[in-house]
């Protein structure tokens, strides 16, 4: 083993097998996919997502929500995912086509986000979580996001985006509301768009017993 | 890669090439810029990473900790924690555990240190650059690969100098045996830029779409861990056991197999951090059984470095960097296997997801390849600084707090792990259930951090004691000086 | 998805037979042979085999 040749063709090519298998194929087939057409609505599988939720995902990436939360269903039987109610069913490739990146997670720190839009479709509930995950789930570890809050004086009339029925040690004082800033705006919206409910003809709902 | 080359013999000689002790001294000093600065950025990292990593884990326990501000929000914090130990700590030392051991086996002194210097320097502007932009929010959340495009291409200066360097060095070496070391420093000082150059640009500047991106974000960061850290702890564990008793490795046809399926499976593994993701189930499959077949790199590795120690266990007591370095092996093999297990998807259904994956993820990158580091300081850096560590005491506590820090929170972490993945299992059990089994041992996994930041500034301050030569003045470097005949209990081969 | 396929199975034949090859020719030209030898590449004159090069600093000093 002394050829410096011998040695970096072996190195060479032992990696090419697997940038071939785990990245050029993924690169050329998952990477092409498209979304397929929906009859109905004259949409598309997956729904495009609105400017909002697009731009959420900048600030979803930037406070780190995926090192907490997941974005999978795997399948069942081999796991629980779907009976623990995280979704309908299976998330697959064409599930993430859209997403810039694919925030699948590797932690469950935190509950699983695939489906959250469907779980929890108002926004004031969104934006009262970010503020203080506490006052809505007084168990919660997470941490408060209220730096993508303003707290400011009520002129004349409520705000009609203020953030309602805040409650805990950073709820507004009288004459005072909170009003989420554009990055708290688009990441609810993101957060809403979650949801991998629509029928998919490569991964069908299964029966549970 | 020229078909003349390939054919034409480069003439190895048949006797191995011998260093005498002034050449050998030689060799030593002139690698002392670049190796200590590496070393210096190294150890200033692992502070700041421990001290990240511990206001993380004290944050996860209690959310209201240092909360309300941006640039201290977990979501910033754990990736900043992840970035400055992966690439400021452990890339750094082993780069310049690299660029001595390099020199060393090539047997000539080091050339163009200047590219070095340049190398360390731009190396430490990007991890500054990198973390600071992750606590500003400009990180992608790509595990592994946080750091903003402004700061990636400073390390790809830094790495560009760094493989040209080793190119150089490996061309210019002295005729002889390339010994095991250096297949696996070439090996990792070939795939890491490849590595890197694909991550960055299918991910972050021209991303892939969709599922894919997972895929090759997986196929990255294990592969950093594998062909980038292991090659690199590998190639110091087979030169500093062998040299420190004074006792060849045991089989070098075990060597040899040992390297070629590792460079053969391991780059497949990276699928089995998706099990039961969205992707093509041969894919997943793949990353299982190369998994399995990890076996056999890990296992042959073990078996040599075993039957090398055979009968000079007792050398544990007297040398330091045996210590750390038999700590990391040890730590190898067990990860690996403990890894092999996690793949395996009808008890991956159970820990994925959890803190198990976080404790096998530390007793890898700090059980394994931070003490192998630290082993390999413990001998390099006497050699180039000309002085002895000054106080076997403080070794002796970096050594315990780290080891002792180290089996607490990694065993602190895979049973709350374990236990939080059943509770996700069973459909009865509700998340907050799951949440309060894992707390305790999250608490005891803070705790467990103190140690260790305690380990490093024991460790940080015997180095810059032997940087400034502190400590007793002595009659020249002791360490060059035979050990009595009370401390060998070497087995003559 | 044809094309995928013939992607991995050509990538897959070519690497395999690049191994065999690879192996084959080193066997032939004496890659394998030497070993032990190779294995004491590290030790010399100075620091032989038999002598142990590390050692924790003495406590105790005048």
């Amino acid at each position: 083993m002394n050829k410096l040749p011998l040695i970096f063709l072996g190195v060479f090519l032992t990696f090419a097998s697997s940038w071939v298998g785990l990245v050029a194929y993924p690169y050329f087939t998952l990477g092409r996919m498209q979304p397929l057409p929906d009859e109905d609505t004259g949409g598309y599988f997956p729904p495009a997502m609105s400017g909002l939720a697009v731009a959420g995902q900048r600030a979803y990436a930037a406070n780190g929500c995926v090192y907490c939360h997941s974005q999978q269903v795997r399948l069942a039987p081999l796991s629980t995912d779907i009976q623990k109610g995280l979704g309908p069913r299976q998330t697959v490739a064409r599930d993430y086509i859209r997403a810039q990146p694919a925030f699948l997670g590797t932690m469950r720190t935190g509950p699983d986000l695939s489906n959250i839009g469907a779980r929890q479709p108002d926004p004031n509930w969104h934006h009262k979580h970010l503020y203080e995950p506490q006052t809505v789930t007084d168990w919660s570890i997470m941490p408060s996001f209220r730096y993508l809050y303003k707290m400011q004086q009520i002129e004349g009339q409520p705000s009609d985006d203020a953030v309602q029925g805040l409650t805990g040690p950073h709820a507004p004082p009288p004459g005072f509301e909170v009003v989420p800033t554009d990055e708290a705006d688009e990441l609810v919206a993101y957060l809403l768009s979650l949801k991998r409910n629509f029928p998919l003809p490569e991964s069908p709902e299964p029966k549970l017993e | 890669m020229k078909s003349q080359s390939l054919i034409s013999s480069f003439h190895p000689a048949n006797e191995p090439d011998t260093l005498d002790s002034a050449e050998r001294a030689q060799i030593d000093a002139s690698t002392r810029g670049p190796v200590l600065l590496f070393f210096g950025s190294a150890i200033f990292w692992l502070l700041i990473g421990s001290l990240l990593g511990l206001i993380s884990a004290w944050k996860m326990t209690h959310p209201s900790f240092l909360d309300g501000s941006a640039w201290l929000t977990f979501g910033r914090l754990r990736p900043a924690h992840l970035n400055a130990v992966i690439y400021g700590w452990a890339s750094a030392a082993g780069i310049g555990v690299g660029i001595w051991l390099m020199a060393r086996l090539c047997r000539v002194v080091l050339m163009h240190s200047k590219l070095l210097i340049s190398a360390a320097i731009f190396w430490n502007l990007g991890v500054l650059v990198g973390i600071l932009g992750i606590l500003a929010g400009d990180s992608r959340s790509i595990e592994w690969l946080e750091f903003p495009g402004y700061a990636t291409p400073i390390l790809f200066i830094s790495y560009a100098f760094i493989g040209i360097w080793t190119i150089i060095m490996f061309r210019f070496r002295k005729p002889g045996h390339v010994y095991v070391s250096q297949w696996y420093l070439f090996a990792a000082f070939l795939w890491f830029p490849w590595l890197y150059a694909t991550a960055n640009i299918l991910l972050i500047w021209q991303p892939v779409q969709g599922s894919a991106q997972a895929a090759i974000n997986w196929w990255f960061a294990h592969n950093v861990l594998g062909l980038w850290f292991t090659p690199i702890g590998l190639a110091s564990a087979y030169y500093m056991i062998p040299k420190v008793i004074g006792r060849p490795i045991h089989s070098y046809y075990l060597s040899i197999l040992g390297f070629w399926s590792l460079a053969l499976f391991y780059s497949w593994n990276g699928m089995h951090h998706l099990i039961g993701g969205p992707f093509p189930a041969w894919m997943v499959s793949a990353s299982v059984v190369a998994s399995v077949m990890m076996f056999i790199p890990v296992v042959t590795v073990a078996i040599n470095h075993h039957m090398t120690m055979r009968g000079n266990f007792g050398a544990l007591k007297w040398s330091p960097t045996l210590r750390f370095t038999v700590f990391g092996a040890m730590t190898y093999t067990l990860v690996s296997l403990q890894g092999t297990s996690m793949a395996i998807p009808s008890w991956n259904t159970f820990i994925h997801f959890t803190d198990h994956t976080i404790g096998h993820a530390h007793l890898g990158l700090y059980g394994f390849f931070s003490m192998m580091m630290f082993g390999a300081m413990y001998y390099i850096v006497p050699r180039l600084v000309g002085w002895e560590w000054p106080s076997a005491t403080m070794i002796r506590w970096h050594f315990w707090l780290a080891a002792i820090g180290i089996s607490i929170m990694v065993i602190a972490l895979t049973l709350g792990g374990i236990l939080q993945g059943f509770a996700f299992y069973d459909p009865a059990v509700s998340f907050r259930t799951s949440l309060d089994l894992a707390t305790p041992f999250r608490i005891v996994r803070g705790l467990s951090g103190f140690l260790l930041l305690a380990a490093h500034i024991v460790f940080a301050i015997l180095f810059t004691q032997m940087l400034l030569k502190l400590g007793q003045p002595k009659d020249g470097p002791a360490l060059f000086a035979k050990p009595s005949e009370t401390d060998k209990e070497v087995a003559a081969v | 998805m044809t094309a995928g396929f013939l992607l991995l199975v050509g990538g897959l034949i070519f690497l395999s037979g690049s191994a065999l090859f690879a192996f084959y020719w080193a066997v032939k030209d004496g890659q394998l042979n030497n070993l032990s030898q190779a294995a004491q590449t590290i030790f010399d004159q100075d620091e032989p085999v038999g002598t142990p090069t590390d050692r924790f600093p003495p406590k105790n000093r005048s």
